[in-house]
């Protein structure tokens, strides 16, 4: 499995479960179906770029780092695209979002293929 | 004629220097004793390079020949070989620089260069048993360690005479079991005083009393020592259940710890939200 | 014959006149074998009687005449068992038992005899061993045997020359002379000097080794005991 298949996995998964607790706050508990497809969109959408990231550049380092901007990136757009009680939930969606894409990026680093890079001639 | 003890002391030096004058080779001066004879330092004239020159009674050579075929990057090269004016015979190789292994334990490095050192050395022993080589006499003096960590291991199927006896397996046949044993008793050498107790059991399964207790060859016991080095578990050593947990934290830390900050994260988040 | 009962090889100067110690007894030990025995061991003997046993000089030679006398009419060589330790311990061992025998009797002639028998390990020579004692001398008596086997092979063979190069240059106490110097004192180029030393040295070599075999057991035991020597 590729790099980029690893992540969209991965980034359905955690983003599954991320968005799956929402549920301890009462005020979105009864948005739950739609908040958890989005956030697992969300994941893929972080999951797809850090795999190609993934295939060009091998450092675990540097895969944690773009994963985490990437996932915060993404949290921002939909905490601005979205209105909990007259707010927007900035802080409840891009500080988890900035470490889930963190645990991508390092999945991405570690699991899947790399592809072969070509003879020099 | 009455000799004083120095003209004994001198004529017992000099009766045994090697008469080098049919040769290409210049003696220069004596380096040590191996198990089957003195090993000088010599000039090769024609190629004017220094070598390490073994000069043996001839009826000992058989075993020499056999192992100067032996090519590898821990054995040391055999150049050539010939017949002294007395009747002995001499090899000339590689004259090999560094710190006998004792010394090099001795300035105390770190414990990945002893296990990389220890790697070799099995490396060698394993090669060599593909090719029906018996050391024999594996210890300590027999290994030499060079500046840049290259490491030989010297003076094979020589049978320990009188050498050694903590590196001599208890077997009443030397074979390559009894070499695993040796193995073994290096690496206790070779470890430090406080060694993580997976090293000292595959020290232990090594100098097993048994031979068929002990690893089945050398691969076996490198493959253990891989297994410690990337934080597997060891074959040797049957951990207790919270060492085993540590050991996974270790590896996968990286992972623990983003999933700690996620976990730390939503908590945060979820209390303060209260405030 | 194994390659060690031609100890020059190919070299034919040195053709290996003796037998080991147990081929001899086996044909019955001829006068001249044991001549060789004696020749190598009587000094020694006798040095280690008078170190050890605190003799004089007179009971000391007359300890070693009885011994050699007494112990090689006896079956000595037969109950020789080489696997159990060399020969050279074997006949030390055997002085010891004969000395001390020889102090019972002499003790049961003395009435209230008050000679005390103290065979004294340690002796003055830095705390050396009985053992070590008997070793060096018979060593000393060995290279002995062999310089005078090299003159008279030099003498045979119109070697002098070399005889006596060797002579000034290894078997000196003084400080050794340089190559030039001895050079120039004999008369003869360097190059010269060196090849008749190297000479020597290879041809005593190989006189020891014969000295050797004849009071040895055999090729191990001769591998066993050279070693020691050259070691």
């Amino acid at each position: 499995m590729n790099k980029i298949w690893i992540g969209l996995l991965a980034g359905l998964i955690l983003g599954a479960v991320d968005g799956a607790t929402a549920w301890f706050y009462p005020e979105t508990k009864n948005l739950l179906a739609g908040i958890m497809v989005g956030s697992s969109i969300k994941g893929m959408v972080v999951g797809i770029l850090s795999g190609w990231f993934a295939r060009k550049v091998q450092s675990t380092g540097w895969g944690i780092a773009v994963g985490a901007a990437v996932g915060l990136l993404f949290a921002f757009l939909v905490a601005a695209t979205d209105t909990v009680n007259g707010r927007h939930p900035y802080l409840e969606i891009m500080f988890p979002g900035f470490v889930v894409g963190a645990i991508i990026g390092f999945l991405t680093q570690k699991m899947g293929a790399t592809p072969m890079k070509r003879q020099e001639l | 004629m009455e000799l004083s003890d120095s003209v004994l002391a001198h004529l017992r030096h000099v009766a045994a220097l090697p008469d080098l004058s049919g040769t290409r080779y210049e003696l220069e001066s004596e380096i040590g004793r191996g198990g089957l004879g003195v090993v000088y330092q010599a000039l090769d004239r024609e190629l004017d390079r220094r070598v390490a020159l073994k000069v043996m009674d001839a009826a000992l050579a058989g075993e020499a020949r056999l192992i100067a075929r032996l090519e590898h990057p821990a054995v040391v090269p055999v150049y050539d070989t010939g017949s002294l004016p007395d009747g002995r015979t001499f090899y000339a190789m590689k004259l090999v620089g560094g710190a006998r292994l004792d010394r090099y334990i001795a300035g105390n490095p770190s414990l990945a260069e002893r296990l990389r050192a220890m790697r070799r050395i099995g490396e060698a022993l394993a090669f060599a048993h593909t090719r029906g080589v018996i050391h024999r006499d594996l210890k300590p003096q027999n290994v030499m360690v060079g500046e840049f960590g290259e490491v030989y291991v010297m003076d094979w199927g020589v049978e320990a005479v009188a050498g050694t006896p903590a590196f001599r397996a208890p077997d009443a046949h030397l074979d390559q079991r009894s070499d695993i044993y040796a193995l073994g008793a290096l690496f206790q050498f070779v470890l430090p005083a406080a060694a993580p107790p997976a090293l000292r059991a595959i020290v232990a399964k090594a100098m097993n009393h048994d031979p068929a207790e002990r690893y089945p060859d050398v691969p076996a016991f490198l493959a253990d020592l891989e297994r410690f080095q990337e934080g597997s578990a060891v074959e040797a050593w049957r951990e207790p259940w919270w060492h085993r947990l540590r050991r996974f934290g270790e590896r996968n830390a990286v992972l623990l710890w983003l999933l700690t900050a996620y976990v730390v994260v939503k908590f945060l988040l979820f209390f303060l939200r209260k405030v | 014959m194994d390659a060690d009962t031609s100890i020059g090889g190919h070299n034919a100067q040195f053709p290996s006149t003796q037998v080991s110690l147990l081929d001899a007894a086996a044909s019955g030990l001829s006068g001249e074998a044991l001549e060789r025995v004696i020749a190598l061991y009587w000094k020694p003997v006798y040095r280690f009687v008078r170190l050890k046993f605190r003799k004089d000089n007179e009971d000391a030679k007359d300890l070693t005449q009885g011994f050699f006398t007494s112990a090689l009419q006896r079956d000595f060589f037969a109950r020789f068992d080489p696997a159990k330790a060399s020969f050279r311990t074997y006949l030390r061992m055997a002085v010891e038992r004969f000395a001390a025998n020889q102090h019972e009797s002499l003790n049961r002639q003395k009435r209230g005899g008050d000679v005390r028998f103290e065979p004294i390990d340690n002796q003055a020579v830095a705390g050396e061993s009985a053992e070590e004692i008997f070793e060096r001398e018979w060593r000393r008596q060995l290279f002995s045997l062999a310089i005078e086997d090299l003159r008279a092979h030099c003498e045979q063979s119109g070697k002098q020359v070399h005889f006596s190069v060797f002579e000034a240059y290894d078997l000196t106490d003084a400080d050794h002379p340089s190559y030039a110097e001895l050079a120039a004192r004999c008369g003869l180029p360097e190059t010269t000097v060196t090849n008749h030393l190297a000479w020597a040295r290879r041809m005593l070599r190989g006189f020891v080794t014969e000295r050797l075999r004849g009071t040895t057991s055999g090729p191990r035991e001769l591998h066993e005991e050279a070693r020691r020597i050259w070691n």
